[in-house]
């Protein structure tokens, strides 16, 4: 077998569908459409909880992302145990931290499929993207820590205290008590990627600059559109006390607001500028 | 109450263990090096082909074991010094090149539609070494001297049956045709011609001499 697996090769069966981080988010059912209040005005509170009109699809759509990312984070951990050589491109120590992360991926991977079933979802009901996996296809294994458990397990905290409320806010004990055991697992997670940074970069200042440059382009991606962060107009919130938890300081807390906050505003420019060109149009043929 | 102040016997009547073993702390030590060197290089293939296998419930299977043996080369790593050997990793080698050439031959396959390789590799050869290994070492050392590796070998005994029991299932459930069934039997007999090469986990004499 090759060190170094490519993204596209990524074994599937038959059920899943693989598409791109864009066509993803043109998927109308993760789309951010505008809510109503009670008394019928719209609102611009995106964050997922029961009283959205789209509730039960952007949850299931949720829960699906998780499985496929949970999938992705299990390749990806696994890889780390088989791309490097023990003791001479990565610790043994570090591997044996990876291999426990394969073990709790995969429970994770099976609470979802279970969780799936719950909400009356099936595998491959939406698509997958894998660019998780791309940020585990670094040749440094610091730039994979950086990338996958600083990054992408940073954003599955976020993921997970916001499933947790949904959960406990709809009144489902079920799902609350699954995310909560999953949210504990990837604190564990960032705080091995956060520990493993500082240590193997002790004395390489510049390694551990590229490593964070690497997390800082990793964060951007997925604030993809906004979907998360400290506003209210993002579907998932910043997870800042469990983040603080898993060894993120107050500055690093900040950045990754101000990067989930910059793409949210990037995302509203776009859509106001779809908006605009659409009036546009319909302007135009209706004077024609 | 019984006297406390009564003599008693050290070894209680139903205490039969005795202070002979098969291994002085050297042998002792020079196996355990090469158990570690094995589970080391299992656990990374493992975790190696998740990516690899199309099969859900394989992917999953194969990341929960990855951990398992990876924690048995951590309880062998830290047993290492307690065994006089103060750098683990000087012993953490093969015990000979036909071992470096059957986990070369074992962790070839890559290909997805190669799952039934992979498995009989792991499970119908390298694990049942193990258990081979592991057993005759349990069977064979001082039951009073090296109770630490009694301990472990019995942690790690229980963990070797239930991933073969997971393993062979999820090959009798994958084999389904009579070519299934050559394809993993030709290959466990490439896999196994090598193994007999190698002796088993330890070399030769993993099993002692009959």
């Amino acid at each position: 077998m090759r060190k170094f697996f490519p993204v596209d090769d990524l074994a599937r069966d038959e059920r899943f569908n693989k598409v791109t981080m864009r066509d993803r988010m043109r998927d109308p059912r993760t789309a951010l459409t505008s809510d109503t209040d009670s008394s019928g005005k719209r609102t611009s509170n995106f964050r997922l909880t029961p009283e959205r009109r789209d509730a039960s699809d952007g949850a299931r759509g949720l829960m699906h992302g998780i499985f496929v990312g949970e999938i992705q984070a299990l390749e990806g951990a696994g890889r780390t145990c088989w791309d490097f050589e023990t003791g001479t491109e990565a610790p043994f120590a570090l591997k044996l931290d990876m291999a426990r992360q394969c073990w709790d991926e995969a429970r994770h991977v099976e609470i979802s499929v279970k969780l799936s079933d719950w909400m009356g979802s099936e595998i491959g009901q939406y698509a997958e993207n894998t660019v998780l996996f791309e940020a585990a296809c670094s040749t440094d294994p610091v730039l994979r820590l950086a990338g996958v458990n600083r990054a992408l397990e940073g954003l599955a905290i976020d993921v997970f205290t916001t499933m947790k409320e949904f959960g406990n806010l709809a009144g489902d004990p079920y799902l609350e008590f699954c995310e909560d055991w999953m949210l504990a697992d990837e604190v564990t997670h960032v705080k091995m990627g956060s520990d493993w940074l500082r240590k193997i970069t002790e004395n390489d200042p510049e390694r551990r600059k590229k490593a964070l440059e690497f997390q800082s382009v990793v964060d951007k991606l997925f604030s993809y559109g906004g979907t998360r962060s400290d506003s209210h107009e993002s579907p998932i919130g910043l997870a800042r006390r469990f983040r603080e938890l898993a060894g993120f300081t107050d500055d690093e807390v900040e950045v990754i607001a101000d990067v989930s906050m910059q793409a949210l505003n990037e995302r509203k420019e776009a859509v106001a500028k779809m908006l605009a060109a659409a009036e546009q149009f319909a302007d135009s043929s209706a004077n024609a | 109450m019984a006297d406390p102040y009564k003599p008693r016997a050290p070894f209680a009547p139903w205490d039969r263990r005795t202070l002979p073993g098969l291994f002085d702390v050297e042998e002792s030590a020079r196996r355990v090096g090469n158990y570690k060197w094995a589970e080391i290089k299992l656990f990374e293939v493992l975790g190696g082909w998740v990516a690899t296998v199309p099969e859900l419930d394989v992917k999953m299977r194969l990341g929960t074991h990855c951990y398992k043996h990876a924690w048995h080369s951590e309880l062998w790593h830290k047993r290492l010094p307690e065994l006089r050997e103060m750098n683990p990793e000087r012993l953490t080698v093969p015990p000979n090149e036909a071992m470096v050439r059957f986990v070369e031959a074992m962790t070839e396959p890559e290909a997805p539609e190669l799952t039934i390789e992979k498995l009989v590799g792991v499970y119908r050869v390298f694990i049942p070494r193990f258990i081979a290994a592991y057993t005759y070492h349990l069977n064979g050392t001082s039951e009073i001297t090296d109770a630490p590796t009694i301990r472990s070998l019995k942690f790690i005994l229980q963990d070797e049956f239930d991933d073969w029991r997971d393993g062979e299932m999820i090959l009798q459930s994958l084999i389904e045709t009579p070519e299934e069934a050559a394809r993993a039997s030709a290959h466990q007999q490439r896999l196994e011609t090598i193994m007999i090469e190698a002796g088993g986990i330890a070399g030769i004499g993993t099993l002692g001499t009959p």
